[in-house]
């Protein structure tokens, strides 16, 4: 499956995106919306006329914005605990508790009067992240100290906050869908997904901690033998995740503002889906950007079209994150999964 | 001047079992120090109290001079004790460069940016002063393994090392990276390093150290001038009485024909073909031997009469019957035994103890079921006997197999095997990596199985072991046989030319009375009766 964008030389992403594999997925992502544009602009009254005018909305960029906050944010954090070797598959659990408890804090901010409109979201924001990590924290004691399944601990994270966060809802507003709180503006989501990416590229490729990260995925052995400890590392690596997963969570409800703990809740399986894209971005944040960015606006187009009435079924859309990763997986076969993650590290004497 | 390294009166106990006891060690600055003896004799515990994983229970370390206490690995690093491990403490994706900073990375702009050019420049300029030729942007599962060993090295050294202790080092290399090892040791000591490995290996010892201290069971049991002992007497103080490999010729004369292979091919995982055509017979009562270079074809040979493999033409028949369609079970039932090559991957489950081990291959055998289950008593009884006829310890047959040292995992394999009252023993290395004592045993075992019969097919790339063993023995050089020869007349040189790859010529070694095809002939047969 190769890429017949490959062959060209585009100066500054290869610059940055020196792995073939991820370059692929980030000029895959923006040469077909180049050329879906360009063909738009040749046939205004095609198919793809129509299409590229639902793609290039301001609509559309917000929605992309807001959709793919949460599963770019998630998908970051999801790498920073892969690689160190622990397998957050709670993801989903987190992005949900998050969006629920920035809603809540904010709401009872306004409520009670100390704090408004964007300074009560603000402190939502930041409240929202804080339960994300506090959750995140007890998943790695689980897992790191006493040595629970990675998977079955990860579950649990999910299954806890599907539960927690509606049941809350209903205990302080009497519905599993809180009031609105205002909702912040998509650029908010765009901005913290770009410094987000950034962010997580920096430390994970030219910092120390990032190297430590890497090595304790790979050969925690190697990484206790020069003195660093694996465990502080991984609890880090989890840490991080519920930071970033947190902030996706927080950017998500605040984006709608309120929460939705309907069925699956509002979160309705963004988590999975970011972990479909760190894998389909091979653990690089960049590959986690265009990957998430790709399904986002997937997403956000399907909702478009069936606006515009073409009636694409939204279940047959959902899927497409997953069998493009199977396609992935099975076929190109180019992820590289760290080699002692899912394994428990036991310190000598 | 003080030694580099003193160890004085180092007493290391675990609950149960006395380690090191009272052992002093003085290393000089500058020299090759070898640290002798056999498996479980104490010598790695030894080095992990001077590397500081662990904390002596009696006796102190002494560097240059300084009596030190080191509470981790991290102190010893920084008082210039550096170890390199036998199995590497390697990232395996990442760069040289960052293998070799690991933990110590030079940064900028704050600890916010790793300096690579730094420490790029580190890496090339240590490697440059120590003859490495290392490429620092390689990574390390693209290089071999003997450079993988000094990109370890580098990391020692890059810390500040000025003691390197290293642990069976060549037991992964292959011969030449053997040699291009000794001359890293020769430049490291050369610019005053010192250096302390261990090994179980004579030769080795012999051959790459200025002093030799031989220990056994945890004891120091002398310190010696390599240029003062000889083999003999180092084997003797390894194991405390002479070690005579000693040819045990059969008695009887060889019976039926076990096992008969017929231009057998078979072709590696890659798909290349790597056995060509090889024909050989096994008779009952004889050890057939099979010597060479490993990686000629052996593993495949042997897997494909195993069952492990399915051969792309020729045939294998046990017992005059035809093995095409025979699966890996049913050729166990019908009395194949095999020792494998990889015991931690073929030979036992490590996460299994050994009662569960002891009935690996045997679970379907009406000894061990009870209906549908399996008689965990008298699979315990079992594993019971196993480890006190083959002298397996710790005697505890709860404990996992991954617990037990190598050469205990392979006595317990050679004892499930034989148990089985096999026709057919099929062996390969069966005493790779098992120390003299252990060896001994495992050869007088297959000796004694001759004696009772039985046919054994023993692949080894030790010559004393093969020849001192067989009683015919081919060699295997590119897939095929290059001779089969009497290993009581064959001569080193001659053995060394079949390993190459060269024939010999027909009057200078007797053949055994083999025919064209590596078979042998009536009248050799006859000649060993008339013998």
């Amino acid at each position: 499956m190769r890429n017949p964008l490959s062959a060209v030389e585009i100066p500054v992403v290869d610059r940055f995106l020196g792995d073939g594999y991820v370059r692929n997925v980030v000029v895959m992502t923006f040469g077909s919306l180049a050329l879906l544009a360009l063909f738009g602009a040749l046939f205004p009254e095609s198919v793809a006329g129509d299409l590229s005018g639902a793609v290039f909305t301001g609509g559309m960029v917000a929605a992309t914005a807001r959709i793919s906050a949460p599963i770019v944010l998630a998908a970051l954090g999801g790498i920073f605990a892969e690689k160190s070797g622990v397998i957050n598959i709670g993801l989903e659990g987190l992005l949900i508790i998050s969006a629920f408890t920035s809603i809540y804090v904010a709401y009872v901010l306004g409520d009670a009067g100390i704090l408004t409109g964007g300074n009560a979201q603000f402190v939502g924001f930041f409240a929202g992240v804080l339960a994300s990590v506090l959750l995140a924290f007890v998943f790695g004691v689980v897992c790191i100290e006493y040595k629970a399944d990675q998977i079955i601990a990860g579950l649990a994270v999910w299954l806890i906050a599907l539960g927690l966060a509606p049941f809350l809802s209903t205990v302080f507003f009497g519905s599993v869908n809180t009031p609105g709180v205002g909702n912040i503006g998509w650029q908010y989501s765009a901005a913290l997904v770009a410094v987000g990416t950034v962010v997580a590229w920096w430390t994970l490729d030219h910092t120390a901690f990032g190297t430590h990260l890497k090595a304790a995925g790979e050969n925690p052995r190697a990484l206790d033998t020069v003195g660093v400890s694996v465990s502080k590392i991984r609890h880090a690596g989890v840490i991080l995740s519920g930071v970033f997963a947190g902030a996706g969570g927080s950017l998500l409800a605040l984006g709608v503002g309120r929460f939705g703990g309907s069925g699956e809740t509002m979160v309705q399986g963004k988590g999975f889906i970011a972990i479909v894209v760190y894998l389909f971005g091979n653990y690089n944040p960049l590959g986690a950007l265009g990957a998430g960015t790709l399904f986002a606006s997937l997403d956000a187009l399907q909702t478009r079209l069936q606006q515009l009435g073409y009636g694409i079924p939204s279940s047959l859309v959902e899927t497409i994150p997953y069998v493009v990763v199977i396609i992935v997986l099975a076929f190109v076969g180019r992820t590289r999964i760290p080699s002692a993650a899912g394994d428990h590290y036991e310190t000598e004497e | 001047m003080n030694p580099a390294v003193h160890l004085d009166g180092i007493t290391k106990r675990f609950p149960g079992v006395v380690a090191n006891d009272d052992v002093d060690l003085a290393v000089e600055r500058g020299s090759v120090h070898a640290l002798l003896g056999e498996n479980g004799a104490g010598k790695t515990t030894l080095m992990n109290v001077l590397y500081g994983l662990y904390r002596p229970t009696e006796g102190r370390v002494v560097i240059d001079g300084e009596p030190r206490s080191f509470d981790s690995p991290r102190d010893a690093i920084n008082a210039g004790v550096g170890m390199i491990h036998q199995h590497f403490m390697l990232v395996e994706p990442m760069r040289i460069w960052e293998n070799v900073v690991l933990g110590n990375e030079p940064t900028e702009w704050y600890g916010l940016r790793v300096d690579e050019d730094a420490a790029r420049e580190a890496v090339r300029e240590l490697s440059a002063r120590y003859g490495f030729d290392v490429d620092p942007d390689a990574r390390v599962e693209d290089v071999s393994v003997g450079v993988q060993q000094r990109v370890e090295i580098l990391k020692a050294l890059y810390r500040g090392a000025d003691i390197l202790i290293l642990d069976e080092p060549t037991a992964v290399l292959t011969p030449q990276e053997v040699e291009d090892l000794y001359d890293v040791f020769e430049e490291l000591t050369d610019q005053g390093k010192t250096i302390i490995f261990i090994s179980h290996k004579l030769s080795e010892a012999t051959h790459a150290a200025d002093e030799i201290t031989v220990l056994r069971n945890g004891k120091n049991v002398g310190t010696v001038d390599t240029d003062d002992v000889t083999s003999e007497q180092l084997a003797e103080m390894m194991v405390g009485r002479e070690v005579l490999m000693e040819r045990s010729a059969a008695t009887e004369p060889p019976g039926d024909v076990v096992l008969d292979v017929e231009g057998l091919v078979a072709e590696d995982d890659r798909g290349v073909e790597v056995v060509s055509g090889v024909s050989a017979q096994v008779r009952e009562g004889e050890v057939f031997g099979i010597a060479g270079v490993d990686g000629n074809g052996q593993s495949q040979l042997i897997e494909s009469i195993t069952g492990l493999r399915t051969p792309t033409a020729g045939t294998v028949s046990f017992h005059g019957e035809d093995l095409d369609d025979v699966s890996r079970r049913e050729r166990i039932d019908r009395g194949m035994a095999y020792i494998p090559e990889d015991r931690q991957a073929r030979g036992l489950v490590m996460e299994y103890d050994l009662t569960q081990n002891a009935v690996l291959g045997s679970q379907h055998d009406d000894e061990f079921t009870d209906g549908p289950r399996l008689d965990w008593d008298r699979a315990a009884s079992h594993a019971e006997s196993v480890i006190k006829q083959y002298d397996v310890r710790p005697p505890d047959r709860d404990a996992t197999a991954e617990s037990f040292s190598g050469g205990n995992q392979q006595k317990f394999i050679v004892g499930r095997e034989f148990e089985r009252d096999p026709d057919l023993v099929v062996a390969t290395h069966p005493t790779r990596g098992v120390d003299i004592g252990s060896t001994e045993f495992i050869h007088d075992r297959l000796t004694e199985l001759r004696s009772e019969g039985k046919a054994v097919l023993l692949v080894s790339s030790k010559l004393d072991e093969v020849q001192a063993l067989s009683d015919r023995l081919a060699v295997m050089h590119d897939g095929e046989f290059t001779g089969v020869v009497d290993p009581t007349t064959v001569t080193e040189e001659q053995l060394g030319l079949l390993m190459a790859g060269e024939t010999l010529d027909d009057d200078t070694v007797d053949h055994v009375g083999v025919g064209d095809d590596g078979r042998p002939t009536e009248t050799a047969a006859d000649e060993e009766v008339s013998a």
